[in-house]
């Protein structure tokens, strides 16, 4: 819909066509750029599931809509719109017990379908402890809605979300790194809205993941820490209601994904043989990070044996397609690689060399798939549909990072990310009473009752 | 102080602030397809080059003085002008009367 708005500026008349799912899309896009009446059809089939016969009865149920988009004169409201009523949010936006504080902010879409912690004044003052920053400092306007990413209203979402003040750092590390993503394609721009229902990742190194209890080991990826679930949780709320990014209108993920409620690791640094993954990336081992990419899928098996060579012919055999991987290897496994003389970019350039597809596999994906873009990065494929092929253009698109507990399964987090060397970490940068916020939440950890 | 009162929660809004952009108003249409020269502006997606394809058939086979020009916009999630193609997609905007696009979404 951006490319219609810009023939609209250039002075001609456009319609554009949508999927019949599209329409909500469509208008909000459409809105986004303010142009609100800007003409669209939504057409029963073409999206990219359609085959032809489909495609063709859809647009044949569409033709005299796009001919009247075409020739009907303007309404008044379509020639000059109504002025823009400017939002002022009340400050205090409703007043109510737990249960009916619930369910406004459900009504109206600011929750991820969870019961949240009410954001009042108090726990929005204690969260703010968290940061030197002001609270109405302004980090920047996060995209889809060009919302305000102020300091106050990501500590909102991160009461909302569970989060303990110690986190609202990392949070404010993450929105940055979400502002300053790539532009395109590879980042947040894409991977926040796209039909492929790309989830926030976030990996958290340096010394803040103790200093937080960031979950590395056992479990690192299951529910129970509350740094894990409510740092996550709380980049999806600022993503959703500073972002306005909201499911089924500006993310038109196809199958949703349930990584996005939340997806937060630390990496394992102390049983790690190699350097961390943000040190690879440029920052001191003293420094606390956190680094994003937007995988569509994780899973996880079992290496054929416990060195070298079993372990990274299983990583091998169950290298899905994708554009960016993040492997997780335990701690007794890194060290077996490590022994065995790997380190990660020789493990990298291994996947690389060794996870190899026919010609043909390749070119079927292009020619099939009508999706130009596809086909053009696939012209230099050999002619001889045999010829095997790396699947993985650049090991570089590998990542690697030590996690879980003592045991043998090896996780695969795939799907989009960055362009090597582009930006996807963020510095964590600590307020002047770090050491006492530290002390007083650090003991908040579950004890277990033995049974 | 807003806060907790009894049962009640006082709370803030999570919604940020956007600064309003005034609302712009789309061009005139046309008054004829009849001897027009139509744009077919198509993105990276699958259905949207036979999308574009049918329609442009169809409009043929109604308006046969018609006659249609194509600009493809093939980068996923980038517009034309971000990509660096504004003077082409210009040149190419001169030549035409109108526009269907066509997202394959």
């Amino acid at each position: 819909m951006y490319d219609a708005v810009s023939v609209e500026e250039r002075n001609i008349p456009t319609v554009s066509l949508v999927n019949t799912g599209f329409a909500n899309d469509a208008e909000s896009a459409a809105r986004g750029m303010a142009m609100p009446g800007l003409r669209y059809v939504p057409a029963k089939v073409p999206c990219e599931a359609s085959i032809m016969e489909d495609i063709e009865a859809g647009i044949d149920g569409a033709m005299d809509a796009i001919i009247v988009a075409l020739l009907k004169p303007l309404t008044a409201e379509e020639k000059s719109p109504k002025a823009r009523e400017p939002e002022k949010p009340a400050r205090i936006v409703f007043k109510g017990s737990l249960e009916e504080v619930n369910r406004f902010f459900y009504q109206r879409g600011w929750t991820d379908g969870l019961p949240v912690i009410p954001p009042t004044e108090s726990a929005v003052a204690d969260m703010l402890t968290g940061t030197d920053l002001a609270p109405d400092h302004l980090l920047g306007k996060l995209q889809s809605r060009g919302g305000k990413a102020t300091i106050e209203k990501i500590a909102i979402n991160a009461v909302m979300a569970g989060c303990l003040p110690t986190y609202l750092p990392v949070l404010i590390a993450g929105t940055i790194d979400l502002l300053e993503s790539e532009q395109g394609f590879m980042g947040y721009t894409t991977f926040g809205f796209s039909t492929g229902s790309w989830s926030p990742f976030w990996i958290i190194n340096g010394p803040i993941r103790h200093e937080i209890n960031v979950n590395s080991g056992s479990g690192a990826f299951s529910p129970g820490n509350i740094a894990n679930a409510s740092i996550g949780r709380a980049m999806g709320l600022i993503i959703k209601n500073i972002g306005g990014v909201r499911k089924g209108v500006e993310d038109m993920g196809v199958m949703g994904n349930p990584m996005k409620y939340t997806m937060v690791v630390a990496e394992n640094e102390e049983e790690s043989p190699w350097e961390p993954l943000h040190v690879e990336y440029g920052y001191k081992k003293e420094d606390s990070t956190i680094t994003v990419s937007f995988p569509q899928s994780y899973f996880q098996h079992w290496p054929y044996s416990a060195d070298a060579d079993g372990i990274l012919r299983a990583v091998v055999d169950n290298m899905p397609r994708g554009m960016r991987y993040t492997l997780v290897f335990t701690p007794p496994h890194a060290g077996n690689m490590f022994r065995e003389g790997y380190d990660k970019d020789k493990i990298k350039k291994y996947i690389v060399e060794h996870k190899l597809v026919p010609a043909a596999r390749l070119k079927a994906v292009a020619n099939t798939g009508m999706n130009v873009r596809t086909r053009e990065s696939l012209n230099n494929l050999p002619a001889n549909d045999t010829e095997m092929v790396p699947l993985i253009k650049d090991y570089r698109f590998i990542r690697i990072i030590v996690g879980g507990g003592p045991g043998a399964f090896i996780a695969h987090i795939s799907g989009g990310g960055a362009t090597p060397g582009k930006k996807q970490t963020q510095k964590i940068e600590l307020p002047k009473n770090w050491a006492k916020l530290v002390a007083r939440y650090k003991s908040v950890v579950p004890t277990y009752a033995k049974y | 102080m807003p806060e907790k009162t009894g049962s009640a929660y006082e709370v803030f809004s999570p919604w940020a602030e956007a600064d309003p952009v005034p609302w712009r108003g789309i061009n005139p249409r046309l008054t004829d397809l009849a001897g027009k020269k139509i744009g077919l502006l198509r993105n990276s997606k699958r259905a949207a080059e036979p999308s574009l394809k049918i329609v442009a058939d169809r409009l043929k086979k109604r308006y046969p003085t018609i006659s249609f020009s194509w600009f493809a916009n093939i980068k996923p999630n980038e517009t034309v002008i971000a990509q660096g193609m504004k003077d082409e997609f210009e040149a190419w905007l001169k030549g035409v009367d109108a526009v269907i696009a066509s997202y394959g979404d």
